[in-house]
């Protein structure tokens, strides 16, 4: 029964690890910033998510919008006003890596300025968990937490084969120059990219906020998960990185069995460290050996 | 006022050894390592063991740690050898992660998250250090023998190595570099001279803990050697002073609540990092360009 | 179209000297591309050979492969009659294999001196093969790059960035050269200077093997031109013969038969 138990939290995390990760990976693989704001833009919107509905008491459905607003003026402009301002001078990996954790340090900083250091959480009707068999608890924020992972793979899937901007997203992680083809500009697709990046950690930070609760120093562990993730999965691999988050998510819950919790984020990181020896490419991605 | 004073320069000596050493892998190789508290760690539990269970004798205390933060720089180094910047930071990350659980957990090793207390003080020639003055001495003493190891290393042949790898890979191996055996020997040097500061941290503070050793550490010497700027010989001692004095100085500020500290001071230098990155990645000591002259 | 003459690039017993390099049916697949197929080509000692052809022939390729930055697919390198196989690609250059790059690759923030020097210096550590200084300024004589000699690589006019790219070769003391593309954009007086410095180290028994697609260099220095065009070696012998063949002339610039 345990093992049930952990297999359905499983799924419950990967789910939500499944969609942050995915959000990173389309942000690396098309232009190749190593963006690890983005657990800032996870903590910003689940913070933001927790104020308007909790603090404020708007409507759920006017506060995740307020938090995808949030995640997605976030999003664009750090790379309007940060990134493609060092681009231009020094497109160098590690000078955006820096600036990039810069941001992510500043704005995990002023959330814990504004809401103190401890946990948050957001207490829904759907959070509360119902024991469906002796021994099996399960919270209805489970099913929708993979019920939304779904809808917003099955978005992402239609948007990128079906129309125009996602066509070129995909040139953009090939050819920068293709992209002028659809008449776009890198820069300009840069930004929609960033938008929809930091759009898919926004479903998953709600729902983190409403299951485990949010601290404002999450942002690491996040990224912790989007970085091995995309590795795993393969660089530029957007099903890669999806279905390793939902693996690691796997792994994180199930190791449960066998060890003590505070090793569960040690076993990403074996997982991660046996990639990169053997299998640098991920899953499905290039070998990307220097 | 003279111990305060005192207690300042060593814990700067101490950090600055750190901020060099994570320039030397950083700044010259190339190697971008958020894993660097962890060697720093090693080096002081290593050190810490070895002067309660076997010697205090300075030397092989010293010693022990290099060895043992040397072979476990190893583990890093298998990724750096493989694959490229970006894969390299994120086992880096999952080292320091995977670090923090063992030296909470090892019980018998770390003394768990109670640390380990009561670490005799190491004996020099038969001496037993014990005043301030004589352990600022050792400080200072480890601080200049890092320097000029890192130094001698960077202006010789293997720097130029080093540089010509970071430079361009490919060129480097057609003109018959070693590529693997130069980034092992520089990932090790660098584990190996942070362990030396471990080992001097663990003897002046009699008592170490986990908590000097986590994430929050190694982010604030990679923003030491960054703001400093990298690959210069000063910018990381420049890095780690002013790191080092913004704590005091933000004190002096009157409507900063005194429990907020610790949190606005990473606001200051994230924000310092980021402009630095948009103006001048140099940092404070290398201006508009990165450069890499030893 | 049909291969002309020689198609295997090997050299006949009856022919020259030793030879210095052996490539055999070497052969490199990209996923769904061919990209060299079934190449057989010798570099015999002393000589130089041009590779010509179209872009995208492969020529890159082929030279990745014997420095083993590129493992092939089939076939088998072998220098001095010593197979290449699984060997690294630094282990090949200390096998006095040099090599040079179509886009560079200088150390760029190096000093020329700091370029030059840490090539002879080759090994990692700190004891290892100190480096002469006479040699270095011969090279760097050679190259008319001494009195620039503390500027950065990055700092250094165009012209002066292709003999830095020499030097670097020069001062490797290898007896293969493999130079891609080494004289491109260089203006007229350059490229003489060029041209003589390599017959310059051609005469002292260098084996050079050049990428090129200045017909100028390749009259100029050729002793030996293989023809590529789509990972095919087409023709192999002399250069006059190869030149003035016009179905390889087609091919070069463009039209197919």
């Amino acid at each position: 029964m345990l093992f049930i138990q952990l297999f359905i939290n499983g799924i419950q995390t990967g789910a939500l690890y499944a969609l942050i990760a995915a959000g990173f990976s389309l942000i690396f693989g098309t232009t190749r910033v190593f963006h690890v704001a983005h657990g800032a833009t996870f903590t910003l919107a689940g913070f933001v998510f927790y104020e308007l509905y909790t603090v404020l008491a708007w409507a759920w459905p006017l506060a995740a919008l307020g938090a995808a607003a949030a995640a997605a003026v976030f999003g664009v402009l750090v790379d309007r006003y940060v990134y493609s301002v060092i681009q231009r001078h020094e497109a160098a990996f590690f000078t955006v890596f820096v600036a990039s954790f810069g941001l992510a340090i500043v704005v995990q900083n002023l959330i814990a300025i504004g809401f103190g250091r401890g946990l948050v959480t957001v207490p829904t009707p759907l959070s509360k968990s119902l024991e469906l068999l002796p021994g099996l608890y399960v919270a209805p924020m489970a099913a929708v937490a993979v019920l939304c992972a779904i809808v917003a793979f099955g978005l992402l899937q239609w948007l990128l084969t079906h129309t125009n901007l996602g066509l070129a997203l995909r040139a953009l992680g090939e050819n920068p120059e293709l992209v002028r083809v659809y008449g776009l500009t890198p820069r300009r697709l840069s930004q929609y990219v960033f938008l929809i990046g930091s759009l898919l950690a926004v479903p998953a930070a709600i729902l983190t906020a409403a299951t485990s609760g949010l601290n404002p120093a999450m942002g690491h562990h996040i990224m912790l998960i989007s970085i091995a993730a995309t590795i795993v999965g393969g660089v530029g691999s957007l099903r890669g990185a999806a279905v390793a988050g939902l693996l690691l998510g796997m792994a994180e819950n199930l190791s449960l069995a066998w060890i003590d919790p505070q090793w569960s984020e040690a076993v990403t990181f074996v997982v991660l460290f046996l990639f990169i020896l053997f299998r640098p490419g991920g899953f499905f991605g290039r070998a990307v050996t220097s | 006022m003279l111990a305060y004073l005192q207690n300042i320069a060593v814990l700067f000596c101490v950090n600055a050894m750190l901020a060099v050493t994570l320039n030397f892998i950083m700044g010259y190789a190339g190697i971008f390592s958020l894993a660097h508290a962890i060697f720093f760690g090693v080096g002081a539990y290593t050190a810490a063991n070895i002067a309660m269970h076997f010697s205090d004798s300075l030397l092989l205390c010293v010693a022990g740690a290099v060895l043992v933060s040397g072979a476990l720089s190893m583990v890093l180094a298998l990724p750096a050898l493989r694959v490229r910047g970006e894969y390299f930071v994120a086992a880096s990350l999952g080292l320091q992660v995977i670090g923090v659980t063992v030296f909470s957990e090892w019980k018998s090793a770390t003394g768990g998250l109670g640390g380990l207390v009561g670490i005799p003080p190491p004996t020099v020639f038969g001496h037993a250090l014990a005043t301030p003055g004589e352990f600022l001495g050792l400080a200072a003493g480890g601080l200049a023998a890092v320097l000029l190891i890192t130094t001698a290393l960077l202006r010789g042949s293997f720097g130029r190595s080093l540089m010509a790898i970071r430079d361009s890979e490919s060129a480097a191996q057609a003109a018959g570099k070693w590529v693997a055996a130069v980034k092992t020997l520089s990932v090790a040097v660098s584990a190996g001279l942070a362990a030396v500061a471990g080992a001097i941290y663990a003897f002046y503070m009699s008592f170490v803990n986990v908590e000097g050793f986590m994430l929050e550490t190694s982010i604030l010497l990679m923003a030491m050697v960054i703001i400093g700027g990298t690959g210069t010989v000063f910018g990381p001692i420049i890095g780690a002073a002013l790191l080092m004095l913004l704590p005091p100085a933000l004190t002096y500020l009157p409507f900063l609540p005194p429990s907020e500290l610790g949190t606005v001071q990473q606001i200051v230098y994230g924000s310092i990092m980021v402009l630095l990155m948009m103006f001048r990645p140099g940092g404070l000591v290398g201006g508009r360009r990165k450069r890499g002259k030893a | 179209m049909t291969p002309r003459g020689d198609t295997s690039g090997a050299v006949r017993a009856a022919d020259a000297g030793p030879v210095l390099l052996r490539m055999q049916g070497l052969s490199k697949r990209f996923g769904g591309l061919q990209a060299i197929s079934d190449v057989t080509l010798d570099l015999p000692a002393g000589m130089i050979t041009t590779l010509v052809g179209p872009n995208g022939a492969g020529k890159t390729t082929l030279f990745n492969m014997i420095t083993g930055h590129l493992v092939p697919t089939a076939g088998t390198v072998h220098l001095h009659g010593k197979p290449l196989a699984r060997l690294a690609p630094w282990q090949i250059a200390r096998r006095g294999v040099g090599r040079s790059f179509q886009d560079l690759r200088l150390f760029t923030h190096m000093s020329v001196l700091e370029n030059v020097t840490t090539v002879i210096e080759r090994g990692s550590w700190l004891w290892q093969r100190r480096a002469d200084p006479e040699r270095i300024q011969a090279v760097l004589n050679d190259a008319g790059l001494w009195d620039k000699r503390h500027e950065r690589a990055a700092d250094l006019a165009y012209a002066e960035r292709k003999f830095l790219s020499l030097a670097r070769i020069m001062a490797g003391d290898a007896s293969l050269w493999l130079l891609d593309e080494p004289a491109s954009g260089l203006d007229p007086r350059s490229f003489d200077r060029f041209v003589a410095l390599l017959r310059n180290y051609a005469a002292r028994g260098i084996t050079i093997c050049i990428i090129e697609h200045n017909l100028d260099l390749v009259t100029q220095l050729s002793d030996r031109v293989a023809f590529l065009d789509q990972g095919k070696l087409l023709a192999c012998g002399d250069p006059a013969g190869i030149l003035k063949d016009p179905q390889l002339a087609a091919i070069y610039f463009g039209e197919r038969a």
